[in-house]
C-alpha cells in the first residue's frame, strides 16, 4: 500500500462493500428472473408425473384437472389442492392430493392417489424428502409404493413392523426407517379425511349440476 | 517463496496440496454429500465454479478492496456465485438439486474456497489466481469422486448408479451410506495415503 | 411442535456434527484439549441462538414478504458475520475476563458452517419463532457435547500407541466415525 487513498478511509469500505452486495444482489436478481419459470415448470412438470403415476386410467395429457378447495388442516385454513383425473369422455378414473408431515429430518411431501370409491388408495409417490439416504429414502422405492395399491383407508391406514401385513389396511414399515414410513402413514391420514369430506361435498355439488341439465 | 509456473499453480492442487487430504479444508461436503459417485461430482464441480469465479473475481479486484472489509466482501461474492450455482442446478438438474438439499448453499462456508481467495488470490495476479482455483477446485472434486465411488460400491452395491454386485450375491454395508461410514471412509483414507507417502520418502531417503 | 422435542432431537439425536456433518473443521480443529473446547462451544452456541432467531426475523418478515428467497444464503452469512463482529465487540468492552477466554474462537465461528447450515435447515422446516430459538440452543449444545467428547478422547489418545500413518487427523476421523456410530443408537427417539 504506497499511496494513502480513498479506500482506506471508512466511506471508502463502506462503499466498497455495499456496492459488491448491489452488484451482486442485482446480478442474482436477472438470474433468479432468468430461470425462475425453468425452476416453476419443472415442479409442475414433477408434479403431473406423480398425478400420472398414482391415478391409473388418465387417457391423455390433459386429462386431469384441478379443484381448489378452502380446507382446515392444522388450525390453518388453506387453499387445499384436489386433482381429478379422468378418461377421454371425462369420466372419472380417480383423485390425488398433496399429503406433508414431518419426516426423520424434514418435510417429506408426497402424491397419494385414491380410487373413484375412495376407500382405498390407488398409488403413493413421495416428491420430496431428505431421509437418511440408504435407510429412510427407501420409501421412494418401488417396493414400498406397491404397498399402498389398493390398500383400505378405512377406518385408519396402520404399519406393522418385521411381518407381513394382516389387514386390507396395514404396510410393513421398511425395516431400519420405521420412523419415516410411519411419518408417510400419519400425512396420509391426517389429510385423508378432510380430502373425503371435500369430495362428498364436491359430488353432492356435480349431482346438482347434472340434475339441472 | 519460490516463483512458480502456472503449471506448477495448476498441479500443486491437485495432490501435493490436495484441500481435503493434504490441508484437511472443505471437510463438511466431503463428508456429507460422499453417499454415491454422482453426487460427489456434481458437489466437486459446484464448488470448482464457485472456487474459480471467486478467485477470478477477487483476484481482479484485489487492488480496491481496503484489507478491513475483505473478509466481508470476499463472503459476499462467494455466496453470489454459489447462489448462482444452486439456482442452475435447481433449474437444470432438478433432481441431483434435491439430493443434494441444503449443501449447494453451504459451499459459501467452505473454507477451502475462503482459503483461495484470502491466501492466494488476494496477493497474485489473475492467470495463477485462476490456475490455482482450478487445480484445488478438481483436486476436491477427484476426492469426492473417489469417496462416493468407494461409499456408493460398498454400501450399494453400485457405482453411478450402475448395479456391479447384486443384492444377492452382496449384502450391502448400510453404514458406509450412515454417516460414521462417511468418517470411517474418509480417516482410513488419508490414514492409507499417508503410509504410502511415509514409504515413499523412506526409500528415496536410502 | 413441542419446544421441548426440538431442542432435543437437535442436541442428540440429529447432532449436527455427528449427522449432518457441520462444523467440521473447528472440530477436527480445536478439539485438542478439553477446556479449549468447552470455550469454543460455549461461543458458538452463543452465535448460533443469537443467529437463529434473528435469521428468522429476517426471513419472515423481508425475504419471504418481498419474495427473495433466493437472497437467504447471501443475507444469512452477512448477518453471521456482521453477528460475529458485534458479538466481539460487546463482550470486549463489557467484560474483558470473558473476551480473555472466547476472544480468539469468534473469528472462526464465521466460517463455521454449523451456524449456516442450522438456519437454512430452520428456513426449510419453517419453524416458528419460539422453535427456531430452541432449534439453535439445540444445535449449539448438541455441537459443544460432540466437540467436548472428542476432547476428552484426544486427551487420553495422547498416551496411547498410534501408528504413525494414523497420527493426527485421520486418527481424528475414525474417532468421530465410532462417536457417529454410538450416536446412531439415539435415531428413532425423536422425529425433526
Amino acid at each position: 500500500m504506497k499511496e494513502p487513498s480513498l479506500k482506506d478511509t471508512s466511506l471508502g469500505m463502506m462503499l466498497v462493500l455495499s456496492s459488491t452486495a448491489i452488484i451482486v444482489g442485482a446480478v442474482l436478481a436477472g438470474f433468479f428472473q432468468l430461470v425462475s419459470a425453468k425452476i416453476e415448470a419443472n415442479r409442475l412438470e414433477e408434479e403431473r408425473r406423480a398425478i400420472f403415476a398414482v391415478i391409473e386410467g388418465i387417457e391423455c395429457d390433459e386429462c386431469y384437472e384441478v379443484i381448489t378447495k378452502d380446507i382446515e388442516v392444522d388450525g390453518k385454513v388453506k387453499p387445499f389442492r384436489i386433482f381429478r383425473g379422468h378418461d377421454m369422455e371425462g369420466n372419472t378414473v380417480g383423485y390425488s392430493f398433496i399429503a406433508e408431515g414431518p419426516g426423520f429430518s424434514a418435510k417429506i411431501r408426497m402424491m397419494v392417489g385414491l380410487n373413484v370409491v375412495p376407500d382405498t388408495l390407488s398409488g403413493l409417490r413421495v416428491v420430496e424428502q431428505i431421509e437418511t439416504p440408504g435407510l429412510g429414502d427407501k420409501i421412494t422405492k418401488e417396493k414400498f409404493y406397491s404397498q399402498f395399491k389398493g390398500l383400505s383407508v378405512k377406518p385408519e391406514i396402520e404399519y406393522v413392523k418385521n411381518r407381513k401385513p394382516e389387514k386390507a389396511n396395514q404396510i410393513q414399515a421398511v425395516t431400519g426407517a420405521t420412523i419415516s414410513s410411519r411419518a408417510v402413514v400419519n400425512a396420509i391420514n391426517k389429510n385423508i379425511k378432510v380430502v373425503l369430506k371435500a369430495l362428498e361435498e364436491e359430488e353432492f355439488k356435480q349431482s346438482q349440476i347434472e340434475e339441472k341439465f | 517463496m519460490a516463483k512458480r509456473t502456472i503449471t506448477e499453480e495448476f498441479k500443486k492442487g491437485l495432490w501435493a496440496e490436495n484441500a481435503v487430504l493434504r490441508l484437511l479444508l472443505g471437510m463438511c461436503p466431503a463428508l456429507a454429500v460422499t453417499n454415491s459417485a454422482i453426487n460427489g461430482l456434481v458437489m466437486g464441480l459446484a464448488s470448482t465454479f464457485v472456487v474459480v469465479c471467486s478467485s477470478t473475481m477477487v483476484s481482479t479486484i484485489r487492488r480496491l478492496v481496503p484489507r478491513q472489509v475483505r473478509i466481508p466482501t470476499y463472503i459476499v461474492i462467494i455466496a453470489g456465485f454459489v447462489t448462482l450455482a444452486d439456482l442452475f442446478l435447481k433449474a437444470q438438474f432438478p433432481a441431483i438439486s434435491k439430493a443434494l438439499g441444503p449443501y449447494v448453499p453451504l459451499i459459501v462456508v467452505n473454507c477451502m474456497i475462503m482459503s483461495r481467495a484470502e491466501f492466494f488470490a488476494s496477493k497474485h495476479p489473475l492467470k495463477p489466481s485462476m490456475a490455482d482455483a482450478l487445480g484445488t477446485g478438481l483436486g476436491f472434486t477427484g476426492v469426492l469422486v473417489v469417496l462416493g465411488s468407494i461409499r456408493e460400491i460398498l454400501g450399494f452395491g453400485s457405482i453411478f448408479d450402475i448395479v456391479i454386485m447384486t443384492e444377492e450375491a452382496f449384502t450391502p454395508w448400510v453404514i458406509m451410506i450412515l454417516p460414521p461410514g462417511a468418517f470411517l471412509s474418509l480417516g482410513l483414507m488419508i490414514g492409507i495415503i499417508n503410509h504410502f507417502t511415509e514409504l515413499r520418502k523412506k526409500r528415496s531417503g536410502i | 411442535m413441542n419446544v421441548v422435542l426440538v431442542f432435543l432431537s437437535a442436541a442428540i439425536v440429529n447432532n449436527l456434527v455427528l449427522s449432518y456433518f457441520l462444523g467440521i473443521c473447528p472440530f477436527l480443529g480445536v478439539s485438542r484439549r478439553l477446556d479449549t473446547a468447552v470455550n469454543m462451544g460455549l461461543a458458538t452456541t452463543f452465535v448460533m441462538t443469537l443467529a437463529a432467531v434473528i435469521t428468522w426475523l429476517i426471513n419472515n418478515y423481508i425475504l419471504i414478504p418481498f419474495d427473495l428467497p433466493f437472497l437467504q444464503n447471501v443475507t444469512f452469512i452477512i448477518t453471521i458475520a456482521s453477528l460475529v463482529q458485534l458479538v466481539e465487540m460487546f463482550i470486549r468492552k463489557s467484560s474483558p475476563p470473558l473476551y480473555r477466554s472466547l476472544g480468539i474462537y469468534l473469528p472462526l465461528i464465521t466460517t463455521n458452517c454449523a451456524i449456516l447450515g442450522l438456519t437454512l435447515f430452520e428456513a426449510l422446516r419453517e419453524y416458528s419463532l419460539i422453535e427456531s430459538l430452541f432449534f439453535g440452543l439445540g444445535g449449539g449444545v448438541g455441537f459443544t457435547l460432540a466437540l467436548v467428547l472428542m476432547a476428552g478422547m484426544r486427551e487420553e489418545l495422547e498416551f496411547a500407541d498410534v501408528p504413525k500413518a494414523l497420527q493426527g487427523a485421520p486418527m481424528t476421523l475414525l474417532i468421530a466415525g465410532m462417536l457417529a456410530l454410538a450416536f446412531m443408537g439415539f435415531a428413532g427417539l425423536l422425529s425433526v
